[in-house]
């Protein structure tokens, strides 16, 4: 498990999702959403709070089910074959998903356990040391800084090597050096053959990390592009205007 | 089978690991567990109910309530930092989770018991006559009934975010059926009822201690079963 596992499409798309439904109650948070994803792409989903993007990211997941519609992710439907999507992907939450009683290394050891990643102790050092937290390996998570804990939260996410990597709003909470790193980590992996799905209030650096910007507001895509053909200033300027229309 | 071992011996590991490093419960149980036996101790002296009825009535007691406090840990421990949702992201079934985390229950419960058996035999000068083998069982199947519904109903509270009072309820009812053969049985072991009781009432219902045990081993059967098959469902749900 330690290659990247092999996908069951034929086209390069990674994820496909159509026509994707979701309501909480009478709110709505996503209508009728669609969007494909390729290999090695970097996506930034924007967008206000409350506009749909980790219910978006958690339905890809498969956290949640979706009231209609279909997500697949390197072919598998997540809802129906969850099991086959499942190693294909990793997930960088708000939370950090870790036990606060283990160690660094105790920690991704538990995670590759549950992948099944072979040569895992190989696997967790290089990772460690990817990351930059070789000095605090034996450290217990409860006691690690927010960016330290956050980068540890990345290599839990990448332990069995995911063709796609989902981060919900990853920068939250960093400090400039600490967001560099973070962007290292995730050009990284982008380089390695990743496929990133990132969502962020900040557009800089969603221009920064990725090559596809999307903007999701009231549950809808309303604005979708490379971003080569986005001019950096403009677009900040406009959706700082749109933000602050929304709130 | 192979990856099913792995990931359940790696929940189970990382669970006990957990436990006996943040020691959050353990203490906690074995605290509860010796005030009840203690409180029970100073009814005794001056109820009309012998030794070995306190006794066994103390024994079960604490270890209801105590396994309580265990098996609501057991789903809190993964709702911090929103673990529970690290493991459903993994490829890992949610009946090898149930599975793991009852393993864990019934052996904080089986620490629990080394400590706290010992001080009821104390308190309440009882004896099982050499007959440690059924003793043993017995505690095992109740250890085993009382940890396969907690643990399922840890979770469902868990998900629901409810606290302790809802599983307490939840759990107690459930468990009624099983106490009254357990109850029966520990009696038995410590002399305090006939072999054999025939007539009207509750322990007359349950009627031997071989019925008895057979009761018990039925319930865990059952509820262990239905548990890890309930647990899917309700996670996936």
């Amino acid at each position: 498990m330690n290659e990247r596992v092999q996908n069951n499409n034929d086209d390069e798309s990674v994820i496909t999702i159509t026509s994707v439904s979701k309501a909480f109650g009478s709110r709505v948070v996503l209508d009728n959403v669609d969007l494909g994803v390729y290999k090695t792409q970097g996506i930034c989903i924007c967008g206000v709070n409350g506009a749909g993007k980790s219910t978006l990211l958690r339905i890809i997941a498969g956290l949640l089910r979706p009231a209609k519609g279909s997500v697949r992710l390197c072919g598998f439907d997540v809802s129906v074959e969850p099991e086959k999507a499942k190693p294909h992907l990793g997930l960088i939450s708000h939370k950090s998903m870790l036990y606060p009683e283990l160690t660094i290394s105790e920690n991704l050891r538990f995670f590759a356990r549950l992948y099944g990643v072979r040569n895992a102790h190989d696997r967790i050092q290089k990772l460690i040391e990817d990351v930059g937290l070789s000095p605090y390996r034996y450290d217990k998570a409860c006691v690690l800084s927010r960016g330290m804990l956050q980068r540890l939260a990345i290599a839990r996410a990448i332990v069995h090597n995911p063709t796609v990597l989902l981060a919900d709003e990853p920068f939250t909470g960093l400090d400039t050096q600490a967001s560099q790193h973070l962007i290292n980590v995730l050009d990284k992996f982008q380089a390695d053959g990743g496929t990133l799905v990132m969502t962020t209030h900040n557009t800089r650096l969603a221009l920064e990390c990725c090559d596809r910007v999307v903007v999701l507001d009231k549950g809808n895509f309303i604005f979708d592009a490379k971003t080569s053909q986005i001019d950096t200033g403009p677009f900040i300027e406009d959706y700082c205007a749109y933000a602050r229309s929304r709130n | 089978m192979n990856y099913f071992c792995e990931s359940l011996w790696a929940i189970f590991i990382k669970d006990i690991v957990t436990e006996f490093r943040s020691k959050q419960v353990l203490p906690t149980m074995i605290v509860l567990g010796m005030l009840i036996v203690w409180v029970m101790r100073i009814v005794s002296e001056s109820a009309s109910a012998g030794n070995a009825v306190m006794g066994a009535a103390a024994l079960w007691i604490s270890l209801l309530f105590s396994g309580l406090l265990t098996q609501e840990r057991s789903f809190a421990v993964e709702e911090h930092a929103d673990c529970m949702s690290g493991l459903l992201l993994a490829p890992v079934e949610p009946e090898t989770i149930y599975i793991a985390k009852l393993l864990v229950n019934i052996i904080m419960l089986c620490v629990f018991e080394i400590v706290v058996v010992p001080v009821v035999f104390l308190a309440f000068a009882v004896s099982v006559d050499g007959r440690w083998v059924e003793f043993i069982t017995v505690l095992l199947l109740g250890n085993i009934g009382i940890s396969s519904v907690g643990t399922l109903f840890s979770a469902v509270v868990g998900l629901a975010r409810t606290r302790g009072s809802l599983l307490s309820i939840i759990v107690l009812v459930i468990l009624m059926p099983m106490m009254i053969p357990a109850t029966f049985a520990l009696l038995q072991l410590f002399n305090a009822i006939p072999t054999e009781i025939s007539g009207i009432g509750t322990l007359a219902f349950v009627g031997s201690f071989d019925a008895a045990m057979g009761y018990m081993v039925a319930f865990d059967a059952v509820f262990v079963v239905a548990c890890w098959l309930l647990f899917g469902f309700i996670i996936k749900e």
